[in-house]
């Protein structure tokens, strides 16, 4: 009878190299999953000596009184509207959390904040971020010391929003450049250029009335709906300190 | 020890791509845009070690870089496995000059590559919205980094590759 034996008994499986790749590859699935909060945290330790002072204080203010005026002007109007309606719920905003910006991709198609505070401080996924000037972007992701903030120029972002001088209601679309898409979907929107773009007071996702920009060019692509866009009244690409909104809406 | 540390300076700047994608240098930057860090760590990468372990680092630089970055709907994996393998079959090239403009024209192409890959699929993932026309323009982002990423790349891909080799060489 013939004996069949094999003769090589080499596999992959053998190999202290094939196994030492997939344990590296487990690690990488790891951190995928874990959206890189290992490296978002060991960032934060690298960064923590270069975080921003406290020179931008002039820039600030000028553009707080900015927004503080057309704030006000937003909230007495909605005041009013409010009172007519009678059953909004309550909002408030006692306990929001100032943060400095820690990395910042603006260019490209990443256009992403990173904060120093995380969800040891209570920052939760879905928190609103602003900037002197108006609203900066979403909280997309918290590691225990960071968050990472989706700005509303990433074409990854989709937001309500409210023109205020017609009354109506459109999406702000981040299509990977510096001004986002506003889209009515109504041709016969009278919206101008240099209109006001706030957050919507019907949004599920944002508290209202944050300013957010202003018309800068508006284009009629399509039959039924109008391409506008927005130019931003905060500016991610220089504003180092932020206010995250921890509002239940 | 230092015979430990030798053999590990490439996989040591594999840990700091991420870290430097993170920090997004402004002044390595123009008008915001950045190089695309990874390919320059691949580049070398993939010359020294071949189109397989090219192809296999590009999976998991584009594991990394997607975890850091917050697009949950777009990747960067398909471009850097292709990059990676196509870095692998290119030789290192004896004349300096040559090489060096090299180094320069292969990360142009291979950032245009994944540049595109991305820019694909935001168009797919907003088809069916009949607003995928309104994204055309963000093309601008692709033509900014791919410029960026040749015009560094001599720079960082010479020294890269002069690191490796020498981390490859035996001790005597």
């Amino acid at each position: 009878m013939l004996d069949i034996r094999r003769i090589s008994t080499s596999r992959w499986w053998h190999k202290k190299k094939s196994w030492i790749f997939f344990v590296i590859f487990l690690f990488f699935i790891f951190v995928r999953i874990s959206k890189g909060s290992i490296y978002k945290d060991f960032y934060y330790f690298l960064s923590k000596p270069f975080w921003p002072g406290q020179f931008q204080k002039e820039v600030i203010v000028n553009s707080l009184e900015q927004e503080f005026l057309i704030k006000l002007n937003l909230l007495e109007q909605d005041n009013i509207r409010l009172r007519k309606i009678l059953s909004l719920q309550e909002v408030s905003n006692d306990d929001n959390i100032s943060a400095a910006v820690i990395s910042r991709k603006t260019g490209g198609w990443w256009r992403q904040i990173i904060l120093n505070k995380g969800s040891k401080d209570g920052v939760e996924v879905g928190n609103s971020v602003i900037g002197p000037g108006g609203l900066l972007g979403r909280v997309n992701n918290t590691s225990l010391f960071t968050s990472s903030v989706t700005l509303v120029t990433s074409p990854d972002s989709k937001l309500g929003v409210w023109v205020d001088r017609i009354q109506i209601n459109g999406l702000l679309v981040g299509v990977g450049d510096d001004s986002p898409n506003l889209i009515l979907f109504s041709k016969d929107a009278d919206i101008k250029v240099g209109d006001f773009v706030s957050s919507s007071p019907a949004s599920t996702l944002l508290p209202p009335n944050i300013p957010i920009g202003i018309v800068q060019s508006i284009d009629e692509p399509f039959k039924e709906k109008k391409m506008i866009k927005v130019s931003l009244l905060a500016k991610p690409h220089s504003i180092d300190w932020v206010q995250i909104l921890k509002l239940k809406i | 020890m230092y015979k430990f540390f030798k053999k590990k300076i490439p996989l040591i700047f594999f840990v700091f791509i991420p870290i430097i994608f993170l920090w997004h240098p402004s002044w390595l930057g123009f008008l915001g845009f950045q190089p695309y860090w990874p390919l320059f760590w691949l580049l070398p990468w993939s010359m020294i070690n071949g189109s397989m372990s090219g192809l296999v680092f590009g999976l998991f630089l584009g594991l990394i870089l997607d975890s850091i970055t917050l697009a949950g709907n777009f990747t960067q994996i398909p471009g850097l496995i292709l990059c990676g393998f196509l870095f692998g079959r290119i030789k290192l090239h004896s004349d300096f000059w040559i090489g060096h403009f090299r180094y320069g024209l292969v990360c142009s192409f291979g950032s245009f590559l994944c540049g595109t890959f991305y820019f694909l699929q935001i168009l797919f993932k907003n088809f069916s919205d009949s607003n995928f026309l309104m994204f055309i323009p963000s093309f601008q982002n692709i033509l900014a980094e791919v410029f960026l990423t040749g015009f560094f790349a001599p720079l960082f891909c010479s020294q890269l590759i002069r690191i490796f080799k020498f981390s490859r060489r035996k001790l005597h």
